[in-house]
C-alpha cells in the first residue's frame, strides 16, 4: 500500500515538473512565432493605421504593399540576384573544396598536412578584415557592382568550412574501395567522381546547406560592393526600405516577409533535415 | 595504387583551384590590409605610408574606437554566458519531454537560419520610442497609459553598458541560442543510455545525472559553441547596422565592425579602416586560442 | 619533370579563371562601360540644341549615359524626386534613339559611399546630384566634375537662371580641378524656416516670435496649454544640428573663422548656441532623442505639435500626405533673433540639391542636355506649384496652384539678407560635419556644452588647424 502511494506521488511530481517544462516551452515558443505573425499582420497594414495602433488587425488588406515591395522595391530583382549568386557560390565552392578534400584526404603528398593548416587558418579570419582590400582590388578590375564581385569572397568564404568537414568524410571512406576501383582500371579522376563523391553525399548536403544559408544572408559584402539597383541581393534590398526622409513601414514590413518567407517555407518542408545538416557542419567546424 | 595516389600532376589538378582562390582572396587581401592599416590612405587618393600612427591614434585618441571595443567585448562576454546557459537548459528540457520535442526544437531554431537584416529591421520597429512594444505596454496600463513615458529601448544612453546594447544582445540572444541548443543536444543524444541507466541503479536523480554524467561528457562540445560564440559575435555587424539608424545615438552603440565600415566607406579612410580590420583578426585569434586552451576538449569514449 | 608541374599549375589555374569567368559571363551582365578617361570633346553644346531630337537622325550607337541620385526614382513618394523623374523620362523620350539615360539610385545615407566607389572603380555616373559643400569641393578639387562654365555661357543658358547668385553653392576649383569656375548647376532651393500650427498658437495666445526670448515665451504658453510645443528628431542627426546651426550663426559666428583657426569651437558664440538648445529642449516631445524624422514631423502633420523647424521640402509632405485642410492651418516664420547678439538676423539655411557632370563622361553633350531638362520651364514650374520648392530659374508659375506655404517661404527668403549652408555639409568633410551633429545631440542630452564640444574641437585640431 505505501508503496503503490509513494509510486503515484511519484508520478504526480512528475507530472507537475512536465507540466512546468510544456508551459516554460510553450511560452518561449510564443516569443518566437509571435514577432514573425507580426510582420505578416503588418505588411497588410497601411502606414497610417499603423503609425496610430500598431498591434491591431488590419481593417483591410493592403496586398499592394507586397506589389509596391516586389515591383518598385525592386525585391524580385534581388531575390533573383540572390539566387543565382547563392547557386553558383554553391556549386563552385562544393566542387573546388570537395577537389581539395579529396586530394588532402585521399591523394599521398608531404605537404597535405600543411594545407589543411593553411585553410583552416581561413576559418578564423573575418571577412571584414579583407573587406577593404579587396574592394580596392576589385573596383580597379571593374568588379565593384558585379555579381561575380561578390560571388568570389563568398566562394572563398565557404571554402575552408567545406573542405574540412569533406575530408572529414573522405577520411571515413574506406581504402578498401579505393583500391578496388583501381584494380578495375579506375584513374585518379575516375575514382573521385564515382566512389568519393557518392558515398559523401551527407556532406555535400551539410556542406551546401550552410554555404547557401550563410550567403542568402550575407550583408556586408554585398552592401559594399553593390551600388547599382539591378545587382542588389535580397539583404542589401531592404535597408533600402528605410530612408531618411520618409520610411513607409507596411512597405518595409511585406518587403521583410518577402524576404524571409521562402526560407520559412523551406524551413518547414525540411526543417529535420535543415536543423541536423547545420548542426552537424557546425559540429564538424 | 600507392603510384596512383601519388600522382603529382592529379594532386596539383586537385588542390590548385581551392589554393590558387583562397590565396588570392584572402591571404594577400590579409596582407595588404596590413599594408594599409600603416598607411594615410582616403579613397581616391593613394596611400602614402606613415607607420602605426594610425594604430596609435584608435588607442589613444579614438573615443569612438574605446566604445566599439566595449561594446564588442560586452557583446562577446554576454552572449558566451547566456548562450552556454541558455542553450544548456533548452537542450536538456527538450532532450527530457517526450511529445512535441521536434516542433520546438524547429521553432527555436528557425531565427537561425532567417536573414539578420530582416529581423534587425523588424526589432527594430518593435523597439522603436511609441510604436512597438512600448504601445502595447501602454495600452495594458503601463507607464499610466502614455507610450512616450516608456524606456526608449533603442535609444537611451546612460550607463556604462546602454540600454540599446542590451536589448540587440538580447535579440542576438533570441536569434542564435537555437544553434547552442542545437549542437549540446547533438552531443546529448551522442550519450549512451547505458551509462545513465546504470546511474539510475546507483541511486541517481535525473537531476545529479545531468551535473555529474551529461555536463562533464558534453565539455568538448562547450569549447565549440563558445568559440562560435565569441568569434560570432565579434564580427557582429547586420543586426546592429539595422536597428539602430545611421547617425542616431551618435555611435554610442557601435562595435568593432560597425565602426570599420562607418570610417572605412563613410568618411572614406581606408588606411584607419584596414587597422581597425587588423584588430578585429587579431582579437578573433586570440579568442580562438584563449578558448581551446582553457576548455579542455579531450573527448570521453561514449 | 618541371615542365610538367608548371604545364599543370597553369591548367588548373587555367581552369580556375575559365570557371569564374564563366558563372561571371552568365550572372553579371558587363557593368557601365568601363569609363576610360575618354578626352573631353569641347564641343559647343550650342550644335546639340540644333539638331532636332529625332529617332531616325541616330543613326549609329545611342549614347548612353547614366545619372546617379539619392533616392529610388521608381519608388519615392517624395514630390521632388517624382519631378525628377519626370525630367528624366521627358529626356529618354525626347531624345529616343538618339540619348539614352539609366538612373543608378541609392538612398540618401549610402550615398556618397556609393559614389565614390563608382568614382575609385572608373566608373563615375555622367551625370550626378550632390549638395553643395565639402563633398562637392573634393570632386571638383579632385578632378572628378567637370567645369560648366563653358556650357552655361553657350547659349544664353545661364540667362535662364534667376541670378548669378544661384551659382555661388556650386563655385569650386580655387586649389584645383579646372580652375575656379562652377561645377554644379543647381536645381531648386529649400529654406529651412519655422512652420507653426497657426490654430495652436491662436488658441494659446501666442504670437509669431521675432527673438530667441520670444520664443521661448510662446513655447511656454502653447505648453501651458497642453500642447507639445516643438516637435524635432535627435535622432536623424541634420535635424537637430539645423537648429544648432541656426542658433550658432544667431550668435554671430563665423565658420571661415573657424576654418582659418582664428577661433574655435568653443568660441563663447557656440558654448551659447549650445545652451539655447538646452533651454529649447524642454518644449521639445518627450521621445524627441528616439524619434526618427518621419515620426517626429508626422507629429505636426497629426495636430499633436504647434512648431516644426523644417526645410521648405516639408511642404510638399504637407500637400501631399495631410489630413484635408491642415495646410490651410500652417504658418511659416523665419528663424528668430538672439537676445543681444549683433549678428544678421535675417540670414537664411538654404540648400540646393545640384548636378555635376562627370569630367571624364564619354557623351558630355548628352550629360549637359540631360542637365538642361532639370531646369527646363516644365520642371522648374514643377518644382513650384508641386514641390514647394523655390525655383532657380526665371519660370512664370501659377501662385494659385502653387501651395500656399511656398508664399511664406518665398517672403522668408526674399527678406533673406544671405543665406547660408546645413553646418553639417558646410564643415571641413563629412566625418567634421557628422561630430558636429553628435556634439549637439549630446547637448541637447544636457551635457555642459563646455565639454560636449571638445570632440569637434579635437577633430579640428587633429585634421584640419595643421
Amino acid at each position: 500500500m505505501t508503496n503503490t502511494m509513494t509510486i503515484s506521488k511519484e508520478k504526480k511530481e512528475a507530472r507537475i515538473v512536465s507540466g512546468f517544462i510544456y508551459t516554460f516551452l510553450v511560452l518561449l515558443a510564443i516569443i518566437y512565432i509571435v514577432p514573425l505573425l507580426w510582420v505578416v499582420i503588418t505588411s497588410l497594414k497601411d502606414d497610417s493605421t499603423l503609425m496610430l495602433s500598431p498591434w491591431a488587425m488590419p481593417a483591410q488588406l493592403e496586398w499592394g504593399n507586397y506589389t509596391f515591395a516586389w515591383t518598385k522595391g525592386h525585391l524580385g530583382t534581388a531575390m533573383l540576384n540572390s539566387l543565382i549568386v547563392c547557386s553558383i557560390t554553391l556549386v563552385v565552392s562544393m566542387l573546388f573544396g570537395s577537389m581539395a578534400a579529396y586530394a588532402i584526404a585521399k591523394l599521398r603528398w608531404k605537404l597535405s598536412k600543411l594545407a589543411m593548416y593553411y585553410f583552416l587558418i581561413g576559418m578564423m579570419i573575418p571577412i571584414h578584415t579583407i573587406l577593404i582590400p579587396l574592394f580596392v582590388q576589385f573596383s580597379g578590375w571593374g568588379m565593384s557592382n558585379t555579381l561575380i564581385g561578390i560571388i568570389i569572397p563568398y566562394i572563398t568564404f565557404s571554402l575552408p568550412i567545406t573542405i574540412y568537414i569533406m575530408v572529414g568524410f573522405f577520411e571515413g571512406i574506406p581504402n578498401e574501395l579505393f583500391e578496388a576501383a583501381c584494380i578495375d582500371g579506375c584513374s585518379v579522376y575516375k575514382m573521385f567522381g564515382t566512389v568519393a563523391i557518392p558515398l559523401a553525399k551527407t556532406g555535400f548536403m551539410v556542406t551546401g546547406l550552410m554555404s547557401f544559408v550563410a550567403n542568402w544572408n550575407e550583408l556586408l559584402v554585398a552592401m559594399v560592393f553593390i551600388s547599382n539597383e539591378a545587382k542588389k541581393t535580397l539583404p542589401v534590398s531592404l535597408t533600402k526600405f528605410v530612408g531618411p526622409y520618409h520610411t513607409n513601414y507596411c512597405q518595409m514590413f511585406a518587403a521583410i516577409m518577402i524576404a524571409i518567407v521562402p526560407t520559412i517555407i523551406a524551413y518547414v518542408a525540411f526543417a529535420n533535415q535543415i536543423v541536423e545538416g547545420l548542426t552537424a557542419g557546425a559540429v564538424k567546424g | 595504387m600507392d603510384k596512383l595516389m601519388r600522382n603529382k600532376k592529379a594532386i596539383i589538378l586537385f588542390i590548385a583551384p581551392a589554393l590558387i582562390l583562397f590565396t588570392a582572396v584572402l591571404f594577400i587581401p590579409v596582407c595588404k590590409a596590413v599594408y594599409y592599416s600603416l598607411c594615410n590612405y582616403k579613397i581616391n587618393y593613394q596611400p602614402k605610408y606613415i607607420g602605426i600612427k594610425n594604430y596609435v591614434m584608435l588607442f589613444t585618441k579614438d573615443k569612438t574606437m574605446a566604445i566599439a571595443f566595449r561594446n564588442s567585448m560586452f557583446f562577446m562576454v554576454f552572449s558566451i554566458v547566456t548562450q552556454l546557459v541558455f542553450g544548456l537548459i533548452l537542450a536538456a528540457l527538450l532532450t527530457n519531454i517526450k511529445k512535441g520535442r521536434n516542433l520546438f526544437k524547429n521553432i527555436y531554431y528557425l531565427p537561425c537560419v532567417l536573414s539578420s537584416a530582416a529581423l534587425g529591421l523588424l526589432w527594430m520597429f518593435v523597439f522603436m520610442p511609441r510604436l512597438g512594444i512600448n504601445q502595447m505596454l501602454a495600452s495594458l496600463g503601463f507607464f499610466n497609459g502614455d507610450c512616450t513615458l516608456g524606456p526608449q529601448w533603442l535609444f537611451a544612453t546612460d550607463g556604462y553598458i546602454i540600454l540599446p546594447i542590451w536589448v540587440i544582445s538580447f535579440v542576438a540572444l533570441w536569434q542564435y541560442v537555437g544553434q547552442s541548443m542545437m549542437l549540446y543536444m547533438a552531443q546529448i543524444s551522442g550519450i549512451s543510455s547505458d551509462i545513465y541507466e546504470a546511474s539510475y541503479i546507483d541511486g541517481c536523480s535525473k537531476k545529479q545525472s545531468f551535473f555529474y554524467i551529461t555536463l562533464p561528457l558534453i565539455k568538448p562540445m562547450v569549447a565549440t559553441a563558445m568559440s562560435l560564440n565569441a568569434i560570432g559575435s565579434l564580427k557582429f555587424f547586420d543586426l546592429i547596422y539595422n536597428m539602430i539608424p545611421e547617425g542616431f545615438l551618435s555611435h554610442k552603440a557601435d562595435v568593432i565592425a560597425t565602426h570599420l565600415y562607418t570610417q572605412a566607406f563613410k568618411f572614406s579612410k581606408l588606411g584607419y579602416g584596414s587597422a581597425i580590420g587588423v584588430i578585429l583578426l587579431v582579437l578573433c585569434l586570440i579568442m580562438t586560442v584563449i578558448i581551446n586552451k582553457f576548455v579542455k576538449t579531450e573527448s570521453y569514449d561514449m | 619533370m618541371k615542365m610538367k608541374k608548371f604545364l599543370a599549375v597553369c591548367l588548373s589555374a587555367a581552369m580556375t579563371m575559365s570557371l569564374l569567368s564563366a558563372c561571371g559571363g552568365s550572372a553579371a551582365a558587363p557593368a557601365a562601360p568601363a569609363a576610360e578617361p575618354a578626352a573631353t570633346e569641347e564641343a559647343a553644346p550650342a550644335a546639340t540644341e540644333e539638331e532636332a531630337p529625332a529617332a531616325e537622325e541616330a543613326s549609329g550607337e545611342v549614347q548612353e549615359i547614366t545619372f546617379m541620385i539619392w533616392d529610388d526614382l521608381e519608388a519615392s513618394e517624395d514630390l521632388i524626386t517624382k519631378g525628377y523623374k519626370n525630367s528624366v523620362d521627358r529626356f529618354n523620350k525626347d531624345f529616343e534613339g538618339k540619348y539614352h539615360c539609366t538612373p543608378i539610385t541609392t538612398n540618401l545615407e549610402e550615398y556618397y559611399d556609393k559614389l565614390n566607389a563608382l568614382v575609385a572603380a572608373g566608373d563615375t555616373p555622367d551625370v550626378f546630384i550632390a549638395s553643395p559643400g565639402a563633398n562637392l569641393n573634393d570632386y571638383a578639387m579632385t578632378g572628378v566634375a567637370a567645369k560648366l562654365d563653358d556650357y552655361l555661357n553657350a547659349d544664353g543658358w545661364k540667362q535662364t537662371f534667376t541670378s548669378d547668385a544661384v551659382f555661388a553653392g556650386g563655385t569650386y576649383g580655387d586649389e584645383g580641378g579646372d580652375g575656379p569656375g562652377i561645377y554644379a548647376i543647381p536645381l531648386n532651393i529649400a529654406a529651412a524656416c519655422v512652420f507653426y500650427n497657426t490654430e495652436m498658437f491662436a488658441d494659446a495666445g501666442a504670437e509669431v516670435p521675432k527673438t530667441f526670448s520670444e520664443l521661448l515665451d510662446a513655447c511656454q504658453k502653447l505648453q501651458d496649454k497642453g500642447y507639445t510645443p516643438i516637435t524635432i528628431s535627435a535622432g536623424t542627426a541634420w535635424c537637430l544640428s539645423m537648429v544648432a546651426g541656426y542658433l550658432c550663426d544667431r550668435n554671430g559666428l563665423n565658420l571661415q573663422d573657424i576654418k582659418d583657426h582664428k577661433t574655435d569651437w568653443k568660441d563663447e558664440k557656440v558654448i551659447n548656441a549650445g545652451k539655447q538648445i538646452q533651454e529649447l529642449s524642454k518644449y521639445f516631445q518627450k521621445t524627441a532623442a528616439g524619434d526618427d524624422n518621419d515620426v517626429a514631423t508626422a507629429a505636426f502633420y497629426n495636430g499633436e505639435a504647434a512648431i516644426l523647424i523644417q526645410g521648405s521640402w516639408a511642404i510638399g509632405q504637407i500637400n501631399g500626405s495631410c489630413a484635408e485642410g491642415f495646410a490651410d492651418k500652417v504658418g511659416v516664420f523665419a528663424f528668430p533673433a538672439v537676445d543681444g547678439s549683433s549678428a544678421d538676423p535675417n540670414r537664411v539655411i538654404a540648400k540646393s540639391d545640384s548636378l555635376c557632370m562627370s569630367a571624364t563622361t564619354q557623351y558630355p553633350d548628352a550629360a549637359v542636355q540631360l542637365i538642361k531638362y532639370f531646369v527646363d520651364d516644365e520642371a522648374s514650374k514643377y518644382t513650384a506649384e508641386v514641390g514647394g520648392k523655390i525655383p532657380v530659374t526665371n519660370v512664370q508659375y501659377d501662385e494659385k496652384v502653387a501651395p500656399p506655404e511656398l508664399k511664406y517661404v518665398m517672403d522668408v527668403f526674399k527678406g533673406a539678407s544671405s543665406t547660408f549652408g546645413f553646418y553639417n555639409e558646410s564643415l571641413a568633410d563629412t566625418e567634421a560635419g557628422s561630430t558636429f551633429d553628435n556634439c549637439f545631440v549630446e547637448i541637447f542630452k544636457g551635457e555642459d556644452p563646455a565639454t560636449a564640444l571638445d570632440p569637434i574641437e579635437d577633430y579640428y585640431e587633429m585634421n584640419v588647424w595643421e
